[in-house]
């Protein structure tokens, strides 16, 4: 049995014509994992990013103790790389999806370290507005959850654009990533043919994929924000 | 009817208890303006803070209407709250709202009918005279402009008492005067008691009818404008008019610091003086302008070729209030004081 050479790896790549029909899928995929990552981070690192602004001393509910817990938890979310995070969770992910591999398996790390980060984004978008926005709100006789509706979220709204710009531009950076443990999409391509199989084409075309996603994503974010924004 | 009752309010911090105010005791009459003034420190921040009920005092009450709002929290706070309409420094209203969307939230807090809102927002904006402007957004406006659109948000929910806190601060005179003509016909229109929290003498001076100067927490000095002008001995009086006592020169046999306390002071008081009585008169430094109630005035003269005693006297008697100083005229200096009590 001959072990194959440098030479019989090299020269595999996968012709120009069929990258198409090997890229497309991929790029679904990819867009499916960020897509069921960005609803969840959204709904939940938001959460905690209202509630991270609200026991703060410019929030409404004000108590030093609970915000510091809830920092220390998004802090303790943010210090691990993502690659040793999706390890570490592995036994945690499995008991969630029943897998470890494919999108679901990795859905779950990507938005467990979506979360502190999205979280953090959206309290600064508020620490950003004025501080009397909570007075305006109180004397003006609203619930707590018309004050964080119309004085908070409303009014962040182009800075939360922004932050959800760049925390999807992330998770499609974190899409790659996870494509290492076979997860799907274009993060895997890459692994599988261009870093096993020594593939050129589909290298570039993976690259080039991933910078013109940044870029349009980036583009329609600005634009978003700006269409937000009042004068 | 608005009464401030023995308000107390206090921080512990890690240094100790901080005591910011220690027993405040106001009344504001339906109808009337009362302005708090006071040296930055003095607690007026706090005070503005507890009366809109954005912080609870540490024992006192807060009575409107005989009702005591300082005790209530949660929900009855938010339906009682309405008594009292907040207007701002830099008028803080929301930047992705509209005007009508920002006079309109108070009403949307509480939830008033789509209908009754807009016919409700669309008569506050014609009363703050910018009933055309009622789809821009603040960034559009001048801060005058959004000071009003501030005034009609706090005017929305009909209330009893509005306070101003700073409302004037960093406008332009002429945005200045206009803020406070409309302050002014909304005590006469709607019979609004308003509390005006200011550094500005200037603005207590043109609209206010009772003052109160706060100094570390307590209420030093308290009245109605007029009486504290009128009075030459009172601290605030003179924070109002200010005279430059500094510039009183040698060669006069006294100086009398003359205060006007009636609306008919003839005003060739000083030439009748001299005409009337021989007296030389210096005038040496002083205010006198008009009021919404008469005319408010201080006015510091030195005098000689007529006794102190007969001159106040003859001063009393055409309704100005004279109080002779101790103010060093030439190198002695005079150490007696005579006052006149005023027969109201």
């Amino acid at each position: 049995m001959s072990l194959p050479t440098e030479s019989s790896t090299v020269g595999t790549d996968t012709p120009w014509s069929e990258l198409g029909s090997l890229m497309l899928p991929a790029y679904a995929e990819t867009w499916a994992m960020v897509g069921i990552v960005m609803v969840l981070v959204i709904i939940l690192g938001g959460t905690m990013g209202l509630a991270l602004f609200n026991t703060d001393r410019r929030g409404i509910f004000p108590h030093a103790q609970s915000h510091a817990t809830l920092s220390w938890i998004v802090n303790m979310g943010r210090s691990l790389p993502f690659l040793v995070l999706m390890a570490a969770i592995i036994p945690f992910t499995k008991w969630v999806t029943g897998t470890t591999i494919g999108i679901w398996a990795a859905v779950v790390p990507m938005t467990i370290a979506g979360i502190p980060f999205f979280a953090r984004l959206v309290q600064n978008a508020l620490n950003d507005l004025p501080k009397e926005n909570l007075s305006v709100g109180l004397v003006t006789g609203g619930s707590p959850l018309q004050i964080i509706g119309a004085t908070q979220i409303r009014e962040a709204l182009p800075a939360l654009a922004s932050a959800i710009t760049l925390n999807t531009i992330s998770m499609v950076e974190y899409s790659a990533i996870a494509g290492t443990i076979g997860a799907g999409g274009i993060g895997y391509l890459a692994v599988t043919y261009g870093y096993q199989r020594f593939d050129m084409n589909v290298m570039i075309a993976t690259i080039l994929a991933l910078i013109v996603t940044v870029q349009i994503v980036q583009f329609l974010g600005d634009r978003i924000a700006r269409a937000l924004a009042r004068p | 009817m608005i009464e401030i009752r023995q308000l107390h309010k206090h921080y512990d911090t890690a240094q100790g208890r901080v005591e910011v105010l220690k027993g405040i005791d106001l009344n504001v009459e339906s109808g009337s303006i009362t302005a708090v003034v006071g040296p930055s420190g003095a607690g007026k921040s706090t005070l503005s803070h507890c009366i809109s009920l954005l912080e609870k005092p540490s024992s006192g009450q807060i009575l409107v209407d005989g009702k005591d709002l300082s005790v209530l929290s949660g929900k009855a706070l938010r339906a009682e709250r309405r008594a009292i309409g907040t207007i701002f420094q830099n008028s803080a209203l929301l930047r992705r709202m509209t005007v009508a969307e920002n006079v309109a939230l108070p009403l949307r807090n509480l939830g008033v009918i789509h209908h009754e809102m807009e016919h409700r927002v669309a008569e506050l904006l014609a009363r703050v005279g910018l009933a055309d402007r009622a789809n821009s957004y603040p960034g559009e406006l001048s801060g005058g402009q959004r000071q009003r659109v501030g005034i009609a948000r706090a005017l929305a929910l009909r209330p009893r008492l509005l306070l101003s806190d700073e409302a004037t601060s960093g406008l332009d005179p002429e945005s200045t005067a206009q803020i406070l003509e409309l302050l002014a016909s909304l005590r006469t229109d709607l019979g609004l008691a308003i509390i005006l929290i200011t550094h500005e003498m200037d603005v207590v001076r043109h609209i206010a009818d009772r003052v109160a100067q706060l100094d570390g927490g307590q209420i030093a000095e308290y009245g109605e404008l007029r009486a504290l002008v009128a009075n030459p001995k009172s601290a605030t009086g003179s924070k109002l008019l200010p005279l430059r006592p500094d510039l009183v020169p040698a060669g006069y046999d006294f100086a009398l610091t003359v205060a006007y306390r009636g609306n008919h002071i003839d005003p060739s008081w000083i030439s009748k003086l001299g005409s009337e009585h021989g007296a030389t008169v210096a005038l040496l430094g002083g205010s006198v302008e008009a009021h919404h109630e008469g005319t408010l005035g201080r006015v510091e003269i030195g005098v000689s070729g007529i006794n102190k005693e007969r001159v106040i006297e003859v001063l009393d008697g055409w309704g100005l209030h004279a109080t002779a100083h101790s103010h060093a005229l030439g190198s002695a200096a005079i150490n007696y004081e005579t006052r006149i009590e005023v027969k109201v």
